[in-house]
């Protein structure tokens, strides 16, 4: 028995060859030393509308069949669906299935994009509803907030007057270069100030720091959950279920909208990235959350598979690799 | 000759209460002190000591945070009340029915269409600067909007003699039930003071909450169960929870006895899972649901947000409401007001300047000596900053935390409080005070005000901190009435309209496994009593072991019953080894560090005790903290002349709550589980005692078989059975099948028996559960055991058939006892969060690619 929540989106009318097609899977599996007698969910995984991408199919099931299903938008307009389990059960396993066309993205104008401070400024008084919406996440967040300790650290790629998205740029390139990617020096319970400290991490823990020194500054940053294709190294083929939940960053410049930086990458995010969420941490899009009545020791399986589907034509691509010819993209955590 | 009241001195530059500038007597207090002057000073101290038993017996506590041991601390109450008068109770009524309905207005807007903040009335600070801002909540609309429906209000008193609002409470106002509380001791030690004053009542007001809230329940549920929701008996105002809760004829529960399913409310209770409509909370928003707020709290139900998303349960007040009881709402109320009823406020707000707006922040920064600095967005605990008390250096340093995060703080003005006169050595003296009011919704969008509330004084005569958690004391607060009183009182309440209804159905599983312990403690502090009595008596009047052969045997049972052994190995002749013994005796009754000693078994009673404080009578609540204290104060001096009588002493509650839970306690299901507990431990104490004095070889059996019947108070029965003759088979008879004899242990089986069937029952096919199995399997082994054959000793000189059998006993009952844990109590597994959980990246089988 299982139950299937299943999303119909508009299939994108323009679809172009220079489309990526993907086939996202993303499992978790919890396994329970002794029966658990009720467990409650609240499940980050259905994609929220984006500009970019259409949705051709989406699957969520749930095993055992959940006794109760609800659904409603958060704070943030992510599509959350609670899952309720009021037998006992032994197992919970959660599958999302879906195929994704991801368009390129508009290119950004770094350099056309206003001054930094201007930006803080004008969002303190800016009463539209993107102005209100941006402004939120000028604010601590319990796993980013804003440290005084990163200003400097900040502040050398803000210099005055120059160009918010130029200046996050470089912040993403350095984030990137000083700190380093290695899992087993963080947990979820590491905070910003110790990554920053240690000048190591994951995904989740860079894109924390990124957003957090960009709020050190009042800068407006949010948090993006989803998924990342990833290349094999060359000559090897690619591993199905090998991949991870990945995060990044958004940036607000008022001309241009909301723009995406993934610092564990050094990229700027284009169509292999795939938006699943976004809020001010991790804490607001943790894919699951779960309270479970008993249950014992329980253990946790997860894996992801990003499979592409096509492979159009295109002259080049902004994501890239580090010295191995891999993309990073493990998150740590919870939930994936 | 000079009265308390010719030499009350005022304090200059302030407001005081009873007497105007100039020294003249307000004339709303005129009857008061009329009144008062007419009783004399030690009759007001007499009636005042017996006022402070009465609250001190009813258990009246509040309890304070960081102090583990002794964490109740007695509620300090002061015998004058503040007196206010009726024309400007009035005034002060209708301005906090604005403020109620403004406030109420502000959080339909913040957790819906956010108008006010695109309208610019309120900054976006306010909600996206502060934690107290839940978004999960947003998905929340309460029914008929009503967000605030009890509402607590600080006010404070200005030397022009203006009211202030101090503070807003609006998630979860504590303080009503004390109130209440105060009332009831003042108007019974003062009662023709204050029939003459004409003071109103305060029942009205609570039968209103009461009713709004059931109307407040979800459509359609007709007899709505409402509940009130308290973080537990560690939280400061356990006290007030329980009392309320009796008050208003609400089920106290705690987290873990509700559980959502269906997207329902339901209380666990002993016949199942009970609907619940209305919540009535005590719990901090953050706390109420670890799904979606708090991940770490374990005073929450999971689902609780979702449910109150779909409407099918209402909180009150309403999740997320503590939002605007942070200081920085307290500037723009001003504003809010006027946008909102297009009225100017009638009350004024203490001064307050948000330091995230430039304009105030500099004028914060400029008067920071003479201002009170506060965090914006923290709650109630958060230590205000006095400015005018900083040295340089501090105030450069807030100074500079001020400039990193304007938008965290706040700056207020330092008030001068009113004062009013207290009791003190026979004279009146002046002190500050706060009056809390409390308001609450009329269900019909309307609201009404308490006529009263909880004024608080500062402890010392120059202090500015008014609180109860810094040590300062409380009075009522009399509002005069300009016509006659109305008499309401909620006992008598809606006569017509009462349904019968025989049993309490929905006794939470929590509060049936509590009187299940409290029954089991109870019994066995009682025999540990009755034990160390016998073993205390023999060995101060025995001189030699010869005569009494059996007090090696009674300080076995000991070590059995306490799982503590005297320190030396075990203890052969005792009278011997006399200092030995008497220390080993002494610890087993005075030891707070041995968990099954008296004392720590008396502190759980207590506990426990206080835990079902609503359940139990009060007068048997006020037994049980008796026998805690007189053992506790007695630990502190042990005079071994006075330890007999002490023991002698300590039976008599001991009685008393064996009469009182018989003659007073409705026979429902609680009573039910606090009797088995009682009969469990009984037999099983009883069993071991046959154990221990009947089946071991022994040279001189009568002593022994004395022993026995005497531990086990059965031997006026004995002798008027079989005069003198002590022989071991009546004694057997007596102690262990004789299901007449309250003391036997077939007696106990009995009852177990008859209690445990009458307990719901999901029968399939009739059959019997396994608790009722297993405890028909303990009385027919009982039944068919043969006296004769059980009494008879095998060539060794021990009672081997009989030790087989009370062995038995002693190994199933604690199945028993699991047994009926297990149907009826465990409803509360452990929850764990998931989220948090996975605490190691490896176990989720990911490698870096």
């Amino acid at each position: 028995m299982r139950y299937v929540l299943r999303l119909f989106f508009c299939v994108g009318t323009e679809s172009s060859f220079t489309a990526m097609l993907y086939r996202v899977t993303h499992i978790t599996e919890y396994h329970y030393g002794l029966p658990a007698t009720v467990s409650h969910s609240a499940l980050h995984m259905l994609p929220r509308p984006v500009k970019n991408q259409d949705w051709q199919s989406y699957d969520l099931s749930i095993t055992p069949r959940p006794d109760v299903i609800n659904r409603r938008n958060d704070f943030f307009g992510n599509r959350i669906a609670f899952a309720s389990l009021e037998h006992p059960h032994t197992q919970m396993i959660v599958k999302s299935v879906g195929t994704v066309q991801v368009q390129p993205r508009q290119p950004m104008l770094q350099n056309m994009s206003r001054p930094w401070e201007q930006v803080r400024d004008s969002l303190m008084s800016d009463l539209t509803d993107d102005g209100l919406d941006a402004y939120q996440y000028t604010f601590d967040s319990a796993l980013a907030p804003g440290l005084e300790l990163l200003c400097d650290y900040t502040l050398q790629s803000f210099r005055p007057n120059r160009p918010i998205l130029d200046a996050a740029h470089e912040l993403c390139e350095r984030i990137h270069e000083d700190f380093k990617f290695d899992p087993t020096s963080t947990t979820i319970y590491t905070t910003v100030d110790k990554v920053f400290e240690q000048r190591s991490g994951v995904c989740q823990d860079f894109a924390h720091l990124m957003i957090a020194c960009l709020r050190s500054l009042d800068l407006p940053a949010r948090y993006v959950s989803g998924y990342l294709r990833t290349v094999p190294p060359p000559g090897q083929p690619r591993l199905v279920g090998a991949d991870a939940s990945h995060a990044w960053v958004a940036v607000y410049c008022p001309d241009q909208g909301w723009i995406d930086f993934d610092p564990t990458n050094s990229a700027i995010v284009n169509d292999q990235h795939i938006t699943l969420a976004w809020g001010r941490d991790f804490e607001d899009v943790s894919p699951v959350k779960g309270v479970v009545l008993g249950g014992g020791f329980h253990n946790i399986k997860v894996s992801v598979d990003v499979e592409p589907l096509n492979q159009p034509m295109r002259p080049n691509t902004q994501t890239q690799t580090n010295s191995t010819g891999q993309v990073q993209s493990q998150s740590q955590v919870q939930s994936q | 000759m000079p009265t308390p009241v010719t030499t009350y001195k005022l304090e200059d530059g302030t407001f005081d209460e009873m007497l105007d500038a100039r020294g003249q007597m307000r004339p709303h207090w005129s009857r008061f002190v009329t009144g008062l002057q007419q009783l004399d000073v030690p009759t007001i101290n007499t009636r005042w000591q017996n006022a402070q038993r009465l609250i001190q017996d009813n258990g009246v506590t509040y309890n304070v945070y960081g102090d583990p041991r002794g964490m109740e601390r007695p509620w300090v109450l002061d015998p004058i009340p503040l007196v206010i008068g009726h024309d400007e109770w009035a005034k002060l009524e209708k301005a906090l029915i604005q403020r109620a309905t403004v406030l109420n207005h502000v959080l339909t807007d913040l957790y819906g269409p956010r108008k006010l903040i695109r309208e610019n009335v309120l900054p976006a600070d306010l909600i996206y600067g502060n934690p107290h801002y839940l978004r999960p909540c947003n998905a929340i609309r309460p029914r008929n909007d009503q967000h605030l429906v009890l509402y607590g209000v600080d006010l404070a008193r200005n030397p022009s003699g203006q009211w202030w609002v101090v503070d807003d409470r609006t998630q979860a106002p504590s303080g009503a039930g004390y109130a209440l509380e105060n009332r009831v001791v003042m108007s019974r030690t003062f009662p023709g003071l204050f029939r003459q004053c004409g003071v109103q009542r305060l029942a009205m007001f609570f039968s209103k909450l009461r009713e709004t809230l059931a109307r407040l329940a979800p459509p359609g549920r007709d007899n709505p169960r409402i509940v009130l929701l308290t973080p537990g008996p560690y939280n400061e105002t356990y006290f007030e929870h329980a009392y309320l809760a009796r008050y208003l004829g609400l089920t106290l529960v705690e987290g873990g006895d509700l559980a959502v399913r269906d997207n329902k409310v339901y209380l666990k209770t002993l016949s199942g899972l009970q609907r619940v409509d209305v919540i009535l909370r005590r719990t901090d928003d953050e706390y109420c649901d670890p799904l979606e707020l708090r991940a770490d709290s374990q005073l929450g139900i999971s689902g609780l947000v979702q449910a109150a998303a779909a409407g099918e349960v209402t909180i009150a007040n309403a999740l997320g409401s503590g939002v605007i009881e942070t200081p920085s709402f307290m500037p723009f109320f001003r504003p809010l007001c006027r946008k909102i009823t297009g009225e100017e406020a009638m009350l004024p707000s203490l001064a307050t300047w948000w330091c995230g707006h430039e304009k105030e922040r500099q004028y914060v920064l400029k008067h920071l000596n003479q201002l009170v600095i506060k965090p914006a967005f923290q709650g109630h605990h958060a230590r205000p900053i006095f400015g005018e008390t900083l040295s340089k250096d501090e105030m450069d340093d807030l100074r500079e935390k001020i400039l990193a995060k304007p938008h965290h703080y706040i700056g207020q003005e330092s008030v001068t409080l009113s004062t009013a006169p207290i009791w003190q050595d026979g004279q009146l003296v002046p002190r500050h005070l706060m009056l809390r009011v409390y308001v609450a919704a009329t269900g019909d969008g309307s609201y009404t005000v308490m006529p009263g509330g909880l004024s608080r004084i500062s402890s010392a005569q120059d202090s500015k901190i008014v609180s109860m958690q810094q040590g300062g004391g409380s009075k009522d607060a009399w509002v005069l009435s300009d016509g006659p009183v109305n008499p309401f009182s909620m006992l008598n309440s809606d006569v017509h309209n009462v349904k019968l209804a025989r049993q309490t159905q929905d006794l939470p599983s929590r509060v049936a496994d509590t009187m299940f312990w409290l029954g089991r403690y109870v019994e066995r502090a009682e025999s540990l009593v009755r034990l160390s009595r016998a073993m205390m008596y023999r060995m101060v009047e025995q001189a030699e072991e010869i005569s009494c052969p059996e007090l090696p045997h009674l300080f076995l049972l000991m070590g059995r019953k306490t799982y503590v052994t005297p320190e030396g190995g075990p203890i052969d002749s005792p009278l011997q080894d006399f200092d030995r013994s008497m220390a080993y005796l002494q610890s087993v009754i005075f030891d707070e560090e041995m968990d099954f000693g008296l004392l720590s078994i008396c502190h759980h009673i207590r506990r426990l005790g206080a835990v079902v404080r609503d359940r139990i009578s009060l007068d048997t609540w006020r037994l049980l903290s008796q026998i805690y204290r007189r053992l506790a104060d007695a630990s502190k001096s042990i005079d071994m002349s006075e330890l007999l009588g002490l023991l002698d002493e300590l039976l008599v509650p001991f009685t008393a709550f064996a009469g009182f839970s018989h003659e007073s306690m409705t026979q429902g299901q609680g009573w039910r589980f606090l009797m088995m507990g009682r009969r469990l431990e009984r037999a099983m104490f009883t069993a071991t005692l046959l154990d221990e004095l009947v089946v071991p070889q022994a040279e001189h059996e009568l002593p022994l078989l004395d022993a026995a019947l005497e531990i086990a108070s059965s031997n006026m029965t004995y002798r008027s059975r079989y005069q003198t003759t002590v022989a071991a088979m009546p004694v057997l008879d007596l102690l262990l099948f004789d299901e007449t004899n309250p003391q036997s242990v077939g007696f106990q089986f009995t009852q177990l028996s008859q209690h445990i069937d009458t307990l719901p029952h999901e029968s399939i096919d009739g059959q019997r559960s396994s608790e009722q199995r297993h405890i028909l399997m303990l009385l027919s082994a009982l039944r068919l055991a043969d006296v004769q054959q059980i009494s008879k000793r095998d060539n060794l000189g021990r009672r081997e058939e009989l030790s087989t059998l009370l062995n038995r006993i002693i190994s199933e009952l604690p199945v028993l006892s699991d047994q009926l844990t297990q149907r009826y109590l465990v409803h509360a597994q452990p929850v764990q969060s998931l989220s948090l959980a996975s605490q190691n990246p490896a176990s989720l089988g990911m490698e870096a690619v």
